[in-house]
C-alpha cells in the first residue's frame, strides 16, 4: 500500500469542523449543462438568487454559492464541509408541467436517475455520500432538491426556453423559503 | 417477429435505447443500439473566436472536459498555424496526464473494478465503489479521494480552474507555473506512482490469480477481432496528448499512422437510418457492416487499443506491465474486451510516471510558454487520446478566427460499432431459442459498457445521468410480458 494522509484528502472530515449547530454552512449549487437551453437552469436560478442577494443585501450568513456539471463522486466531493446543501437542477419526469417547480429532500427523489446526480462513469451522488460517510467526512445533514420539470434540452442553447425562463422566478423563491426555514430568523425578516 | 427493448436510462426516459429483434426460431436477429443526437452544435459554435473553443468544449462534457480541452487548443493551434513552444507542450501533456490518472483511477474503483472485485454475480447493489472499499479497506476509499484531489489540483495549477480548464489557447498557454507549485506536482506524482503500482498489484491479486476471471477475460463473449487505432510518439510508443495515429490491423501490422490533418484521409463515418449516431469506420478498408475481421473497417479506439497500436510504452514501469499484458493474454493484439480495464490501469501507471517526468523537466517552470499567432487562421485539426478513445476536433474559421464550420469525433463514437457488436454477442449468448435469460443478460450488458465506458454525453453531446437498464420483453404480437431493471 502507498503511503498516504488522511489529513490531505479532498474531503472535509468530521472532526475539526467549524460551523456550529445555530451557524451551519450551507451550500447552494446549480446543477446541470449551462450549454444545453433547459438543462441549464439551476446554473440560472442560482445566478439570479446570488443577484438578488447581492443587490437587495440579504443578510444570510454562511453560504456558499457553486455551479456543477457532474453528479457522483464530484458532486459528493463538492458537498464535503456543508452542513446543508441545496441543488437546483432540471429533471424530466413527464409527470408534470414544464417549468413546474418541485422541492424535495434528495432522499425523495422519485428516481435517482433523474437530474445530474448521477454519473454514468461512476457512480450515483447516494452511493457516493454512503462513501464519503464510511471515510468519516463532513458531509450535509440535509441535501434538499429544487427541481424544475424541463423538455428542450436537446438544443444547445445559452437561453432557457419561455416556460423555463417563467420557472426561474418561483425556483429562487423555493431556494429562498428554504433559506428561511433553514438559517437564522434575520435572514428571512430582511429579505421582504 | 419478437422485439426486446433495452433502455439504459437516463434523466431523459428512453434515451440511448437497445432494441433486440429475434427470428422465428426465437434467437436473436438483430440488436439496435440506439442514441438520440443532440441538436444545434455547430450553429452554436459558429460566429465565436475560435481560442474560445477550449472553454466551450470543455462544457460538452462533465467527465472528461480536460479532453476536449487539449483537442480545443491543439486545433486552435494548427487553425492558427502556430507550434506552441516546448515549454507549453509539456504543461498541457503534464495536466493532462494528472487528469488521465484521476480519471482511470475513478473508473478502475468505481465503475470496471466492481465487476471483480465484488464478482459478476455479486448483488447489483454490491457491484459499486461503495463494496469495493468495503472489500478492500476503507484506507483505500481514501487513497482514491486523495488521488482524485492531486489530480484536480495539478489541473488547478497549470489550468487555472479544477475540471474546467480555461489556460490553454492558440500558441500555447496564458501562465506558466512557479517552482513551489512544481515541487508540490512532483511530490504528489511521485504518491500517484505508488497509488498506480499497488492498484495494478491489486488487480494482479484479485483478478489474474483468479483463474475463473481470466478464463472470463479470453472467453470469446466479448472478443471481436477488429483492427485498433492509438496515437503514438516518434518512437510508436503510446501519447495521450501528441504524435501519431497508429493503425494495426487485427492481425497486429500496423497499416499505417496518420496525423492530425490527414484523419479525413483514414476514418469515414456511416449513416444508418434507425440511429443519429454515425459509425466511423477506417475509409481504406470499408465499411461492412457491424461485423469483425480484416476486411471490416471497424475498429476500436479504448486504451487497449492504444497499446495493440503501439511498439511499447514510454515509461519503464509501464514498459515493464506492457510485457507482462501480451505475455499473459498471449500474444499481440488482443481483442478480449475486458481486458481493456488491465490496459486501463498500465495507462494508469504510465499517466503517472509520464507526470513525474515532465515536471521533473527544466523547462516546465519556463516562462515561455506562448508563442504569438501571426498567420491568418483558416482550418486545422487537433487529436488527443481521451480516456475512452481517440478525440478529434476539426474547425475551420473565417480570417478574423471565427469558427464557421465544426466536426467533432468523439472517444464514444469510435467504438460505436464494437459496443454495438459486443451487446450482440452478450444477447446471442443469453438468448436462444426464444428463452431469455434475462438477468443473465443484463449482467453481460453492463460489463461490456462498463469495460468500454461509453460517455453518451459526448457521443451526443449532452450529459446523460446514472444509467439504469431496463430490459422490456415483448411477445411476437408486441405485448409486455415482463420488464427487469438494473443499475448499471
Amino acid at each position: 500500500m502507498c503511503s498516504g494522509n488522511f489529513a490531505e484528502m479532498e474531503l472535509t472530515r468530521r472532526h475539526g469542523d467549524t460551523a456550529t449547530q445555530n451557524n451551519p454552512r450551507v451550500i447552494i449549487i446549480g446543477l446541470g449543462n449551462p450549454l444545453l437551453g433547459d438543462d441549464g437552469i439551476g446554473w440560472r436560478v442560482v445566478e439570479q438568487l446570488e443577484h438578488a442577494i447581492k443587490n437587495y443585501k440579504l443578510r444570510i450568513k454562511n453560504y456558499e454559492f457553486d455551479y456543477h456539471a457532474g453528479g457522483g463522486l464530484s458532486l459528493m466531493e463538492r458537498l464535503s464541509g456543508y452542513d446543508d446543501a441545496i441543488i437546483v437542477d432540471a429533471i424530466n419526469t413527464g409527470r408534470a408541467p414544464i417549468g413546474t417547480v418541485s422541492v424535495m429532500s434528495l432522499d425523495e427523489l422519485p428516481n435517482p436517475a433523474l437530474g445530474h446526480f448521477g454519473s454514468a462513469h461512476e457512480t450515483n451522488l447516494q452511493t457516493a455520500l454512503q462513501v464519503g460517510r464510511a471515510l468519516n467526512a463532513s458531509l450535509p445533514n440535509q441535501i434538499t432538491v429544487v427541481a424544475i420539470e424541463a423538455q428542450e434540452v436537446y438544443d444547445f442553447s445559452e437561453t432557457l426556453s419561455p416556460a423555463l425562463a417563467d420557472a426561474v422566478p418561483r425556483a429562487v423563491e423555493s431556494v429562498l423559503n428554504l433559506l428561511h426555514k433553514q438559517l437564522d430568523s434575520e435572514v428571512a425578516h430582511s429579505r421582504i | 417477429m419478437q422485439r426486446i427493448t433495452i433502455d439504459p436510462i437516463t434523466r431523459l426516459e428512453g434515451h440511448g435505447k437497445i432494441e433486440i429483434f429475434l427470428n422465428d426460431a426465437g434467437d436473436v436477429e438483430n440488436t439496435y443500439f440506439q442514441i438520440p443526437e443532440l441538436r444545434g452544435f455547430e450553429r452554436f459554435c459558429a460566429g465565436r473566436p475560435v481560442e474560445e473553443m477550449p472553454l466551450l468544449t470543455n462544457r460538452i462534457c462533465g467527465v472528461c472536459p480536460e479532453a476536449h480541452h487539449m483537442a480545443a487548443a491543439k486545433a486552435g493551434d494548427a487553425v492558427y498555424h502556430i507550434d506552441p513552444p516546448s515549454p507549453a507542450k509539456k504543461l498541457r501533456e503534464l495536466l493532462y496526464s494528472a487528469f488521465y490518472v484521476t480519471d482511470h483511477t475513478t473508473h478502475f474503483y468505481a465503475l470496471g473494478g466492481p465487476d471483480f472485485v465484488m464478482g459478476p454475480h455479486a448483488p447489483v447493489a454490491e457491484r459499486n465503489i461503495l463494496g469495493v472499499i468495503h472489500k478492500v479497506g476503507l484506507e483505500v476509499g481514501g487513497q482514491v479521494i486523495q488521488c482524485r484531489k492531486y489530480g484536480h489540483t495539478v489541473v488547478e495549477m497549470i489550468g487555472g480552474r479544477k475540471v474546467h480548464p480555461c489556460t490553454s489557447i492558440p500558441g500555447g498557454l496564458t501562465k506558466g507555473i512557479t517552482k513551489e507549485q512544481r515541487d508540490e506536482i512532483v511530490s504528489m506524482g511521485r504518491w500517484a506512482i505508488e497509488f498506480a503500482q499497488f492498484t495494478l498489484k491489486l488487480f494482479n491479486d484479485i483478478v489474474l490469480s483468479n483463474k475463473a476471471y481470466v478464463d472470463l477475460i479470453l472467453g470469446d463473449i466479448y472478443t471481436h477481432r477488429t483492427y485498433s487505432i492509438g496515437t503514438v510518439d516518434e518512437n510508436n510508443r503510446v501519447n495521450f496528448y501528441d504524435g501519431k495515429v497508429s493503425v494495426v490491423d487485427p492481425e497486429g501490422k500496423r497499416i499505417g499512422k496518420y496525423a492530425a490533418n490527414e484523419y479525413s484521409d483514414w476514418i469515414a463515418e456511416r449513416v444508418e437510418p434507425w440511429t443519429y449516431l454515425k459509425f466511423p469506420y477506417l475509409k481504406k478498408i470499408g465499411w461492412k457492416g457491424l461485423v469483425d475481421g480484416k476486411d471490416s473497417g471497424v475498429y476500436m479506439a479504448t486504451p487497449l487499443s492504444r497499446l495493440n497500436a503501439a511498439d511499447g510504452m514510454a515509461t519503464p514501469r509501464a514498459q515493464e506491465e506492457y510485457e507482462k499484458f501480451y505475455a499473459t493474454l498471449l500474444g499481440k493484439p488482443v481483442h478480449q474486451r475486458l481486458a481493456i480495464h488491465w490496459a486501463r490501469l498500465i495507462e494508469l501507471l504510465y499517466a503517472a510516471e509520464r507526470w513525474v517526468e515532465l515536471a521533473t523537466d527544466p523547462e516546465i517552470t519556463s516562462d515561455n510558454f506562448r508563442a504569438i499567432p501571426t498567420a491568418t487562421p483558416t482550418e486545422g485539426v487537433g487529436i488527443v487520446e481521451a480516456p475512452r478513445g481517440t478525440l478529434t476536433h476539426h474547425y475551420w474559421t473565417d480570417e478574423r478566427g471565427v469558427v464557421t464550420k465544426v466536426n467533432l469525433i468523439v472517444g464514444t463514437t469510435n467504438n460505436y460499432a464494437p459496443i454495438s457488436m459486443s451487446i450482440k454477442k452478450a444477447a446471442q449468448n443469453f438468448i436462444k431459442h426464444g428463452t431469455v435469460v434475462t438477468e443473465g443478460m443484463l449482467n453481460m450488458i453492463e460489463m461490456a459498457f462498463r469495460a468500454y465506458d461509453p460517455c453518451f454525453g459526448c457521443a451526443t453531446h449532452s450529459l446523460p445521468g446514472q444509467m439504469p437498464l431496463q430490459v422490456t420483453i415483448r411477445n411476437a404480437r408486441g405485448e409486455v410480458v415482463d420488464v427487469l431493471r438494473q443499475f448499471c
